[in-house]
């Protein structure tokens, strides 16, 4: 683990440099940490595949005196209780018109709709981290069969719930948005509900499969 | 209440961002000019966190059903209660039946428009900004529109309050931004670092027309990435005013609206001038100056000093 200073108000605490589970597990332990030492100073603790970053509020508290109140607990994070992950099952429609990429994924991958479709259900994916936008879930990892490079120019709209992938990840789009993965398949479950807690369906550690419907 | 008559080119409700959800992908979307908001709602007397309108491009109008003290603050704009000039940075009383008009941004892009009284809005995620791109908060999650009405509670008037000439900041291009070191500075060669930081005008990079509230993209010499390093990074959080290179090599000056990013973060403007970053509009020029993170430091402590002076005197 390595910290590092960025900006005037931000840490990162690095635990890798590649996506991975045994990366993921550190950083879901110090997020969980974090978030128990429950420091009024920290503003936001955003963590990622391999690392997390602190917003702190340094108008309260300087770099140094935020970092040792952190590092002073480290003895603490061994014995960190950390929640469950959650199991989640989201039924997908896919191909057609709910997914508009399914032509070029076949075509990129070689195989049919039913084997893409039979390969990507097949994995019980961990979401590594929620992001880009309220309650987007990055989840790995993708079986390499399926791998597919991003749109060069990304779609002005996909419509809310669909599925997409690019390279080794999986996601879902909880709002209509612009995007850049490949849109395989949609869902109607809903992923980010700002009126109720908790808002994001998904949580950084949960557990993911999707049902062909 | 008062009534949208013109939102000029788009208005929106924001107050001073929504903080603690980071890990669920919810960005800030506070006011972009986060000194304009404040002194806005001190000059209306209301409380640091209540929502206020952020507004960009002329023709902007209100009509007021209501005897209330209301004031301008942000770009510099030239508008008119009925046909009475007013002065930006100052409040002023507007009367039942009263229009208030913005004819003309004369200097910087987003102003900002207070009462003295609480809008009756709900908060979303414990704020009453708007988040554009997923609608929700602010006015039923999306930009105002001619014929919406917002009603108040506790209206007051005010004494009269105005901000001294000398504290308004300065909002014309072009804008020097000081920017401390990003994670990814390595990334780049170091002559393509030089010419990134040059502080004379052949150098400079200008604003282009791919603006909006979640980043500001900018045009001129494209930074070269170094060899054998990716162009893009694992995503990884970001704070707002980032500044990310993507492949093509032109930056992307983040703001208020995206937790994670996957280019490489060169610089993060610094605390003393992002506020400025409201004010960047198509083909204004923009220049760099890297500073070290305590030089950065101590310019926000003399910055905030400033601040309090201007409502202390």
């Amino acid at each position: 683990m390595n910290l590092y200073r960025y900006g005037e108000s931000g840490i990162r605490i690095v635990f890798g440099n590649s996506i991975d589970l045994e990366t993921h597990e550190k950083v879901r332990r110090y997020y969980y940490f974090l978030k128990s030492l429950r420091l009024k100073e920290f503003i936001d603790i955003i963590p990622s595949f391999n690392s997390c970053v602190i917003n702190f509020n340094n108008n309260a508290i300087s770099f140094e005196n935020i970092v040792s109140l952190i590092t002073e607990r480290h003895g603490e994070l061994d014995a960190i209780e950390i929640p469950q992950p959650a199991h989640h099952e989201i039924p997908v429609m896919y191909g057609g018109e709910c997914g508009p990429d399914m032509e070029f994924v076949c075509e990129y991958s070689g195989l049919s709709d039913n084997e893409v479709i039979e390969i990507h259900t097949s994995v019980i994916y961990t979401v590594f981290t929620v992001g880009f936008m309220p309650g987007f879930p990055y989840l790995g990892t993708l079986d390499k069969r399926l791998y597919a490079p991003r749109l060069e120019t990304p779609r002005l709209k996909v419509p809310e719930g669909s599925v997409g992938l690019a390279q080794l990840q999986t996601g879902i789009y909880p709002f209509e948005s612009p995007a850049g993965w490949r849109i395989i398949g949609k869902t109607d479950k809903k992923l980010f509900d700002y009126k109720k807690e908790p808002y994001s369906l998904l949580q950084i550690g949960d557990k993911v499969r999707f049902i062909k419907i | 209440m008062i009534e949208i008559f013109n939102p000029g080119w788009l208005a929106i409700i924001v107050d001073n961002g929504r903080y603690g959800y980071g890990d669920i992908g919810v960005p800030p979307s506070s006011a972009l000019d986060n000194f304009a908001y404040s002194t806005l709602n001190y000059l209306t007397g209301n409380h640091t966190d209540s929502p206020v309108m952020e507004v960009m491009g002329r023709g902007f109008a209100i009509m007021f059903d209501v005897d209330i003290t209301c004031a301008i603050t942000g770009a510099k704009v030239s508008a008119y209660i009925n046909d009475v000039p007013l002065k930006s940075w100052t409040s002023f009383k507007a009367t039942k039946g009263s229009i208030l008009r913005v004819k003309e941004v004369t200097e910087g892009l987003r102003y900002y428009v207070g009462f003295s009284g609480d809008m009756v809005l709900e908060k979303a995620i414990e704020s009453f900004s708007t988040n554009l791109e997923c609608r929700f908060g602010g006015y039923k999650g999306r930009p105002l529109m001619k014929g919406d009405i917002i009603e108040f509670n506790n209206v007051r008037i005010e004494e009269e309050n105005a901000v001294a000439e000398r504290y308004i900041p300065s909002m014309n291009p072009p804008h020097l931004l000081r920017i401390t070191e990003g994670p990814e500075i390595g990334h780049f060669t170091p002559n393509s670092l030089k010419d990134f930081l040059k502080n004379h005008s052949e150098n400079t990079y200008s604003v282009s027309t791919k603006l909006n509230r979640t980043g500001i993209r900018l045009e001129g010499k494209p930074l070269l990435f170094r060899e054998k390093v990716d162009k893009s990074i694992i995503s990884e959080g970001i704070l707002p005013g980032t500044i990310q290179i993507p492949g093509d090599g032109q930056p992307i000056i983040m703001l208020y609206e995206r937790s994670v990013g996957g280019y490489a973060r060169i610089a993060t403007v610094a605390r003393i001038d992002i506020d400025m970053l409201a004010h960047l509009k198509p083909k204004d020029k923009v220049l760099f100056q890297m500073l070290g993170i305590e030089q950065a430091e101590t310019l926000w402590v003399k910055k905030k000093r400033k601040y309090l002076m201007t409502y202390f005197g």
